[in-house]
């Protein structure tokens, strides 16, 4: 029998809040599947749709983008930059007939493990059902 | 109605006056219905200059070139280029001012409304003709394109040969100027966005393979890029180290650019240009139309730009071009943005 | 240029090796091409753990090292003064946190082993193309500047003042006192407000650190943290306060009569003041606003009285410039006018007061000399209607936020006032009562118990002039009924707003106003006397509503901030921060639009990085549509290889 499709995900986390929160379900030893690698960037404002791209291009089959709560970025703004240009990325790739639910977008606080371990569980769990992403990945 | 005959004298006090360096303009093309653009210098050459409704050219993607032509020059002459826009033109001067790629005095701007109508798509008004080549065109004051081939002249309804754009343009007069050609009509469309509706309302499914079918036909001539009057920069990023190397460039900065997308179009590297390409004209693209018009394979690119063009509208209530000192959309936020999609 | 990176795996007892096979990453990041050596051991953060690194740097020449541990924000600064101990730059070290984001959080060995060695092989790839980086360090002007000379400016003043630092104290009416000093008394220990500030009052004009600008505005304002040069206003007052004997002949010929600021328009001053007997600097000042004109020939009359010729019609603005390390902001607060509540009266009935007023009405030095007079008829009020939240938590019309000393204040009003007219009736309509504070919920009782005052659980709807009375249409919740007073005399308890042209300032000093203009702190939790900018402090009211200890807290607690940078000889800032790529520059100033800390600006041009104000968020790198700038050490290059890394390419 086949092995069971493990998704591949990247999620860019903002290193205040974010990759914090992420380190807070370690801290707690909270339970979450092993496919995603972490990318800690300085403010999720710093990630560039090209990031995106580039990650889905090399072969992700979920990316996520994660950072402070609006209001709450140490850098006082970067998440809304953020925000704006990641639904606008969403948007497109939507209208394009990529399978939207493959990008996401969160807000975790440093407090957060509890939901920063959530979000990878559900993600895993949407991934699954839509098997590898072969769209944009670079054919080898 | 548009007098060319005021546009033609207008010119050509600016040119007697050494007022501006030249004049981008539209000249008689070479098969009847399309025009072509003219750079005039001489007095005596602002005769040349026509307007009707093959003038589909947004001329101010040859401000790059002056612009360019500017910077190598020891001693530039600093007097503005004179330039003729449509509505959808001007708003690509008025981007073009927002990123400070040019001053409003690099500019002297003729600006010419289109009206009731706008321009036609070559290819509608080709079809119409049946084989037949055009000796001229123009449009009637009831809407009707006045076609002149040596069989005589035919007249056809605007909405059967306008351009897309036109028909889901919401402006139709230039929003900035110097001189103001014809009359200012306010007409308002119900159907800004059909086109992309359309897209909108397929499948998941239906829309990749309507896409996949659209860009595997694309051989990544870069056409699209190259007449976009916001393609602009010296390099652009999906390339890697190309025309912006100049003596200056350090081998660490060569070292530095990375390879986002291999040059080959495969499936996924086409994607991915277009995809990054309409990101990178979010809130830029005035729909001018170009890309799709230059498109060999005839790919409907428009339809991704206007996309974004619709969602900056309706997620964030920005439009493009209106107004050069508004900051940019993605350089810009407002604490209500929409962010349902966000968990 | 291949670099020579050391891969050490930590153990970390069982917590990592528990879960992943520290062996196997160690031995399979030995394999990669840029690995010059890679090691497990027990724990890499003990001595001789840091030990083995050093001398692993040293043994194999290596030039940059990867530790595979736990959460950089625990060991991030061992592991670089390791690196530094083996002769490498801080800046070649970087953290592969495989404790918290991977062996904690997983079971399968298998699966968190892979996870390891991908997490581990992206740190690899980012070091690689790591600079080696020095901290940028720059002098500082050790002096300070204060804007706003209030309670919470004074505080700020006199305490950096006191450490031996200069402080330029810059205020801009023509006395410092601000708004405590026209309060009565103050809750909750009564005691006289001016009792307890002019002292400092003194103590600040007295001060040979403190020079004190008053009528004075800031105009301009460039540099940053450790090195600003500000450029003030001062505005002529038209009377040498070194030749001034104070013998007040000239307010006596005066022919002028206006409404006196410091007893909001309830009394009457001359276009030559003093604002206040105890005003400071104690001086008079000659308002040309009011002045029927500066030539002697309109008037001249205060002159010619004035025997020690101290009035000088010729005086001009003065244009000070300062250079300054650090700045102090505490422009405080005005009351939302009484003029914007429509429903109580839009101001224009006089016995209808604001909280301020009220406070001069019950002040000994005050129009009445501290008896409680209705301002229409001067006769004695016995029913005395108090309105809280006049103006706050009101999104729909006024303001949405609760200006939080009203609950307080009004009990202490309702209380001076049974002091004053121990007949008398106060009832004070509220929402909630926000008592929070060291014995502010005793006062709260005491008012109700010792003084009789009657709450009344709601609001007032409409106010109006009725039989000479004021009529009070209101609504008891608790008793859920209708309330119908005619009062002698209503007190709104009107919201705090910012001061005016608070805004004006921000947007000059460059540093952000939220969404009711109040100044934006630099985090709402942790930081919240700083601001956005460095070295630019917030105390007071003018960052947000709050009481007199409240001020003196932040006051004091920004000062402290502004002499940890006054301290020093040098300032010292991470090096990481953006750099531009001119050749690919277009000078579109997107970049220069998002960044939230004013670090980057257009030149001939070009983007230019300002390091010293840059934090390295990146967000200019993100917006740039041509990757014309990035931050250093984390670059899209570096970016590329990571997710490459990251999905096992």
């Amino acid at each position: 029998m086949a092995e069971e499709f493990e998704p591949k995900i990247v999620a860019f986390l903002c290193k205040w809040c974010s990759s914090a929160g992420s380190d807070l379900a370690g801290v707690s030893r909270m339970q979450y599947p092993p496919n995603v690698v972490p990318i800690t960037v300085m403010c999720s404002g710093s990630v560039s749709p090209l990031y995106i791209l580039s990650a889905f291009n090399k072969g992700a089959d979920g990316v996520l983008v994660s950072g402070c709560h609006p209001g709450d970025c140490h850098y006082i703004k970067g998440n809304y930059y953020a925000r704006r240009r990641i639904a606008l990325v969403k948007e497109l790739m939507e209208y394009i007939g990529l399978e939207p639910d493959r990008f996401q977008m969160s807000w975790v606080s440093a407090a957060e493990g509890i939901k920063y371990t959530k979000i990878i569980k559900d993600f895993v769990n949407i991934l699954k059902p839509l098997g590898p992403q072969t769209n944009l990945r670079r054919s080898q | 109605m548009v007098n060319l005959d005021d546009l033609k004298k207008e010119a050509l006090n600016l040119l007697k006056d050494e007022k501006v360096k030249y004049i981008i303009g539209y000249t008689e093309g070479s098969n009847g219905t399309s025009a072509a653009p003219a750079f005039i210098k001489n007095p005596e050459d602002t005769d040349k200059l026509v307007w009707n409704p093959g003038c589909f050219h947004n001329l101010t993607r040859f401000l790059r070139d002056e612009k360019k032509r500017k910077a190598r020059e020891k001693h530039p002459d600093e007097r503005p280029v004179g330039i003729v826009v449509k509505g959808c033109d001007s708003r690509a001067i008025n981007v073009l001012l927002q990123e400070k790629y040019i001053k409003r005095d690099d500019v002297f701007i003729l600006g010419v409304s289109c009206e009731s109508t706008g321009v036609i798509d070559e290819k509608k008004v080709a079809k119409k003709l049946k084989g037949k080549k055009a000796q001229k065109i123009e449009w009637d004051t009831n809407r009707n394109l006045v076609v002149t081939t040596e069989d005589g002249t035919t007249k056809i309804p605007a909405d059967e040969v306008l351009a897309e754009r036109c028909v889901e343009c919401p402006v139709h007069s230039p929003v900035v100027y110097d001189i103001f050609f014809g009359d200012k009509i306010k007409r308002t469309t119900d159907a800004q966005f059909k086109s992309v509706e359309k897209i909108e309302n397929l499948s998941q499914k239906e829309k990749w393979d309507f896409w996949k079918k659209q860009f595997d036909k694309c051989i990544r001539c870069y056409a699209c890029r190259s007449v976009c009057p916001m393609c602009y920069c010296d390099e652009c990023v999906v390339d890697t180290i190309s025309f912006a190397v100049t003596a200056d460039t350090t081998a660490e900065e060569k070292a530095q650019r990375i390879k986002w997308i291999e040059k080959s179009p495969t499936p996924s590297e086409t994607f991915i240009y277009h995809i990054i390409r309409a990101i990178h004209l979010a809130g830029r693209c005035i729909d001018c139309g170009e890309c799709e018009r230059v498109c060999p394979l005839d790919i409907p690119i428009r339809f991704l730009n206007k996309k974004l063009e619709k969602e900056a509208k309706s997620l964030f209530d920005y439009e493009v071009g209106f107004d050069p000192d508004q900051l940019s959309l993605v350089s810009s936020f407002k604490d209500e943005d929409p962010e349902d999609f966000i968990r | 240029m291949k670099k020579r990176t050391g891969v050490f795996v930590c153990h970390c007892g069982i917590n990592i090796a528990g879960t992943v096979d520290v062996k196997k990453v160690a031995d399979k990041l030995g394999k990669h091409k840029a690995v010059a050596h890679s090691e497990d051991y027990v724990y890499m953060c003990s001595d001789p753990g840091q030990n083995l690194i050093t001398n692993a740097i040293k043994e194999h020449k290596l030039d940059s090292i990867v530790v595979s541990c736990c959460s950089p924000t625990l060991h991030e600064k061992t592991f670089q003064n390791a690196a530094k101990a083996g002769g490498i730059n801080e800046f070649q070290s970087e953290i592969a946190n495989i404790r918290e984001q991977c062996s904690w959080v997983h079971k399968d060995k298998e699966k968190a082993t892979i996870k390891a060695e991908k997490i581990t092989r992206s740190a690899v790839e980012r070091v690689n193309k790591n600079e080696s980086l020095e901290p940028i360090s720059f002098p500082v002007t050790r002096r300070a500047m204060v804007i706003g000379a209030g309670i919470a400016g004074i505080q700020a003043a006199l305490d950096m003042a006191n450490t031996g630092y200069e402080v330029v104290l810059v205020e801009k009416n023509p006395s410092i006192g601000g708004h405590m000093i026209q309060l009565s008394e103050t809750f909750p220990t009564l005691d006289c407000s001016q009792c307890i500030l002019s002292p400092k009052m003194v103590e600040v004009s007295k001060h040979e650190n403190i020079k004190l600008l008053t009528y004075s505005e800031v105009q301009e304002i460039s540099g940053y943290v450790g090195n600003f040069n500000v450029k003030i206003k001062k505005n002529p007052t038209f009377v040498d306060p070194d030749k001034c004997t104070l013998c007040d002949e000239c307010t006596k010929v005066c022919p002028v009569l206006t409404s006196d600021e410091f007893d909001l328009g309830l009394t009457g001053r001359r276009a030559i003041y003093m604002p206040f007997p105890q005003a400071i600097p104690a001086t008079y000042t000659l308002d040309d606003k009011h002045c029927p004109g500066l030539l002697p020939i309109a008037c001249g009359k205060c002159a010619d009285v004035c025997d020690p010729g101290a009035i000088d019609y010729d005086m001009k603005p003065e244009i000070i410039e300062e250079e300054v390390g650090a700045i102090v902001i505490a422009t405080g607060f005005d009351l939302y006018e009484k003029e914007e509540m429509g429903e109580y009266g839009s101001g224009k009935y006089p016995d209808v007061l604001d909280g301020l007023q009220f406070e001069r009405l019950c002040s000994a030095s005050g129009p009445t000399q501290g008896e409680v007079l209705r301002p229409s008829d001067h006769k004695v009020p016995k029913e005395v209607v108090f309105i809280q939240c006049s103006g706050s938590r009101d999104p729909e019309q006024h303001c949405a936020y609760c200006s939080k000393i009203c609950c307080m204040y009004t009990a202490k009003h309702a209380m001076l006032y049974k002091h004053h007219v121990p007949d008398g009736q106060a009832y004070i309509f509220y929402i909630d009562i926000r008592s929070g504070g060291k014995g502010y919920e005793e006062f709260v009782q005491r008012a109700v118990e010792e003084d009789g005052v009657v709450y009344l659980r709601g609001k007032v709807s409409k106010i109006f002039e009725y039989n000479g009375k004021i009529r009070v249409w209101g609504v008891d919740t608790l008793a859920g009924k209708d309330i119908e007073i005619d009062a002698d005399m209503v007190v709104l308890a009107q919201a705090m707003r910012p001061s005016k042209d608070a805004d004006k300032l921000a947007k000059l000093l460059k540093i952000s106003i939220d969404k009711d203009g109040f100044l934006q702190e630099a985090h709402p939790k942790l930081r919240p006397v700083e601001s956005v900018t460095a070295g630019m402090f917030l105390a007071g009211a003018a960052q947000a509503p709050k009481d007199i200890p409240e001020a003196v807290a932040q006051a004091s607690g920004a000062a402290a901030k502004a002499l940890a940078i006054l301290s020093q000889e040098n300032l010292f800032h991470s090096p990481q921060v953006a750099k531009s790529i001119p050749n690919l520059c277009t000078g579109c100033g997107m970049c220069v639009d998002v960044c939230p800390y004013d670090a980057l600006s257009l030149k001939n041009g070009k983007v230019e990085v300002n390091e010293v104000l840059c934090e390295g968020c990146g967000t200019c790198s993100a917006t740039c549509l041509r990757a014309a700038i990035e931050v250093k050490n984390i670059t899209p290059y570096q970016i590329y290889e990571m997710i490459n890394a990251s999905l096992g390419g």
